[in-house]
C-alpha cells in the first residue's frame, strides 16, 4: 500500500508539472495584460497534435517535430493576440469580454482541430524508450524524468529571463504598471504580443511532454486548462512559481484521490482544492502577485 | 541691449483637448514652449493639469495636434512620444515598485543600446541624485517618498530627454525635499533642458519659471509672466477668475 501511495505520488508529481507549465502560462498572460486567457488549453493540445503530425505523417524527427510544433504554436499566440484580443482592446472593451473572447477562440480553435485532424487521439512515443529505472523500490519511467527536468529548466531559463534580459524586464515593468512603462518607451502592446507567444509556446512544450504518457486529441484543451488555471489560483493568480507548486499540489492530490477513492474522484479533487483556496487563503500559497 | 537670439519653439500645441468616457476633462487649449525655457503649468485641485500632460504623451484620447521640434507627436502612442525625447514624470511618480532601483533607472533607459552612453547617464544621475547611489540594490518602492521622487526624475534623465515634463514633483513631500529637487530641476533647466512643470502651490515655482500657463476647470485661463505677480492675491485672482 505504501509502495503505492509512493507510486502515485510520483506520478502525481510528473502531472503536477504539466499543469504547472500552463499555469504559468496564464500568469505570463495576466501579468502582462489583466486578462485570463481561456484559450491556453487550445495551445496545449496543439502541441501535441501539431507534434504528432510533423512526427507520424511528415516523418520529421520527434525532436525537430517537437520545435517546429513549439514555434508554429508559439505564432499561433501572437496571432490570437492580434485577431482577437488586440481588436477588442484598442476599443476600450472590458476585461470581461477579452475574457470571453478568448473562451470563444477556445472553441473555434478545438473545432478547427477536429475539423483538421479528425476526432481519434493520437500519441507521441516516449522521448527515451527504455523500461523504468527502480530507485527505493519505485518504478521511475524516463518520460516521468524528462517532464521533471525539463519543467524544471523551463523554469529556471525564465526566471533568468524575467531577471536578467531588458525584455524581461520590460514585461514585468508592464505588469506593474503599463502606463508609467509606455512613459518609457517600452512599447507596451508588442510586449502583450510576446506574452502571448511566451505563453502559447509553455503549453505547447507542456502538450508534448505529457502526450507520450497520455495521449492527445482535439479535446484535450479544456481539461489542461481547468488544470492549469486551478495551479494558477491555487499559487496566487500572476505568480508563476506558485503556479508551478501548485500544479504539484494539484497533481499529487488528484493521485492521492485516484488511490483512495477511486478515479471518478479525480475531479472531485480538484475542484475541492479550488474551493479550499478559494474559502481560506484567496490569495494563494504565495499572496497577492501585486 | 544686444539682439536677442530669436527664440525657437520646440513645442506647439493647438486645439489640444481629452476626455474620459464622455466627459471632456480638457477643452481645446493651445501652448508652446521656446528651446531652454521652464515653463510653470499652474491651478487648484481638479483644473486639468494631469489631464494636460497625458494629453501631451497621449496617454488619454485627445483632439488636436502636438508638434515637437516640427514633427507631429503621435496620438494614443507614449511610447514613441518618449522615443521622441518627450518624457513625463507622472503624478504619483510611476516608478516600479517591486524592482530595484537600478532596475528603474534601467528601464528608463529602455531605448537606448549603448553602454557607454548608458554609463554617461548613470553617472549623470548618481551625481544629481546621491542619495540614489547607496540604494542601487534596493526594491524602488523600500525608498522615501523623496527618494522616489529623485528616482523617478532620474529614471527620466536617463533616456536624455528633450523637453522633461513634471507632475507635481513636490506631492506628500517635505518643505525641505521640495526645494532640493527644484533645484535640481532649477540646475538641469540652466544647462539647457527645457521643462513643463505642474505645481499647485505656485510660490514653489515662482522663482524657476520664467512663464507659466494657469489652468483652471479645464482650461487656460491665462498665461503670466510669474516674475511680475507681486503677491498673492494677484495670483489667486487668477485662481478663482
Ligand atoms: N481617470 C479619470 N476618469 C474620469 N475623470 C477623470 C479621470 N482623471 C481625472 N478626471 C477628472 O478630470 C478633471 C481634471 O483632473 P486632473 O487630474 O487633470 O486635475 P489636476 O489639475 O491634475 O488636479 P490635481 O491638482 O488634484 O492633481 C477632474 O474633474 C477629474 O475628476
Ligand atoms: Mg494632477
Amino acid at each position: 500500500m505504501l509502495d503505492l501511495v509512493a507510486q502515485s505520488i510520483l506520478s502525481g508529481i510528473g502531472v503536477g508539472c504539466i499543469y504547472g507549465l500552463i499555469g504559468i502560462g496564464f500568469c505570463v498572460i495576466y501579468n502582462a495584460s489583466g486578462i485570463v486567457n481561456f484559450a491556453q488549453g487550445a495551445f496545449v493540445m496543439m502541441g501535441g497534435m501539431v507534434t504528432y503530425t510533423a512526427f507520424a505523417r511528415y516523418g520529421l524527427p520527434l525532436p525537430l517535430a517537437a520545435a517546429l510544433a513549439i514555434v508554429l504554436v508559439a505564432f499561433a499566440g501572437v496571432v490570437l493576440e492580434r485577431l482577437v484580443v488586440r481588436p477588442l482592446w484598442n476599443r476600450g472593451s472590458t476585461m470581461f469580454v477579452m475574457i470571453l473572447a478568448t473562451l470563444a477562440a477556445q472553441i473555434v480553435i478545438e473545432r478547427l482541430a477536429l475539423l483538421a485532424a479528425g476526432d481519434q487521439p493520437r500519441t507521441l512515443p516516449v522521448f527515451t524508450d527504455r523500461p523504468p529505472l527502480r530507485i527505493l523500490g519505485l518504478a521511475v519511467n524516463f518520460q516521468f524524468l524528462w517532464i521533471v527536468a525539463c519543467s524544471l529548466l523551463v523554469i529556471v531559463l525564465l526566471a533568468l529571463f524575467f531577471s536578467s534580459t531588458k525584455t524581461g524586464k520590460a514585461m514585468r515593468a508592464c505588469s506593474i504598471n503599463r502606463d508609467a512603462a509606455a512613459l518609457q518607451g517600452i512599447p507596451v502592446s508588442r510586449m502583450l504580443a510576446l506574452a502571448f507567444a511566451l505563453s502559447a509556446a509553455l503549453g505547447a512544450f507542456a502538450g508534448i511532454l505529457i502526450t507520450p504518457t497520455q495521449y492527445t486529441a482535439f479535446n484535450v484543451g479544456v481539461p489542461f486548462a481547468i488544470s492549469g488555471f486551478i495551479a494558477a489560483i491555487v499559487g496566487g493568480f500572476g505568480r508563476p512559481l506558485g503556479a508551478f507548486t501548485g500544479g504539484i499540489l494539484l497533481g499529487v492530490a488528484q493521485a492521492l484521490a485516484i488511490v483512495f477513492l477511486g478515479s471518478a474522484f479525480k475531479n472531485v479533487a480538484a475542484l475541492s482544492i479550488l474551493l479550499l483556496f478559494l474559502f481560506v487563503r484567496p490569495t494563494g500559497l504565495l499572496g497577492p502577485a501585486k | 541691449m544686444t539682439a536677442a537670439v530669436e527664440p525657437s519653439r520646440i513645442l506647439s500645441v493647438e486645439g489640444l483637448s481629452a476626455r474620459y468616457g464622455h466627459v471632456e476633462a480638457l477643452h481645446p487649449v493651445d501652448l508652446h514652449v521656446e528651446a531652454g525655457e521652464l515653463v510653470a503649468v499652474l491651478g487648484p485641485n481638479g483644473a486639468g493639469k494631469s489631464t494636460l500632460m497625458r494629453a501631451l504623451m497621449g496617454l488619454v484620447p485627445t483632439q488636436g495636434s502636438v508638434a515637437f521640434h516640427g514633427h507631429a507627436v503621435p496620438r494614443r502612442n507614449p511610447a514613441k512620444a518618449a522615443a521622441m525625447g518627450l518624457v513625463l514624470v507622472p503624478e504619483g511618480r510611476g516608478i516600479f515598485a517591486p524592482m530595484t532601483v537600478a532596475e528603474n533607472l534601467e528601464l528608463g533607459a529602455y531605448l537606448l543600446n549603448d553602454k557607454q552612453e548608458f554609463a554617461r547617464r548613470h553617472d549623470r544621475v548618481m551625481t544629481l541624485f546621491p542619495r540614489l547611489k547607496e540604494r542601487l540594490a534596493q526594491t524602488a518602492g523600500s525608498l522615501s517618498g523623496g527618494e522616489q521622487q529623485m528616482l523617478a526624475v532620474g529614471r527620466a534623465l536617463m533616456s536624455d530627454p528633450k523637453l522633461l515634463l513634471l507632475d507635481e514633483p513636490s506631492l506628500g513631500l517635505a518643505p525641505r525635499v521640495i526645494e532640493e529637487i527644484l533645484q535640481t530641476l532649477g540646475e538641469l533647466n540652466r544647462a539647457g533642458l527645457p521643462i513643463i512643470l505642474v505645481e499647485q502651490k505656485a510660490p514653489l515655482v515662482l522663482t524657476l519659471a520664467r512663464r507659466a500657463y494657469i489652468m483652471s476647470v479645464g482650461s487656460i485661463a491665462a498665461e503670466i509672466d510669474p516674475r511680475q505677480v507681486k503677491s498673492h492675491d494677484e495670483l489667486a485672482h487668477f485662481y478663482l477668475g
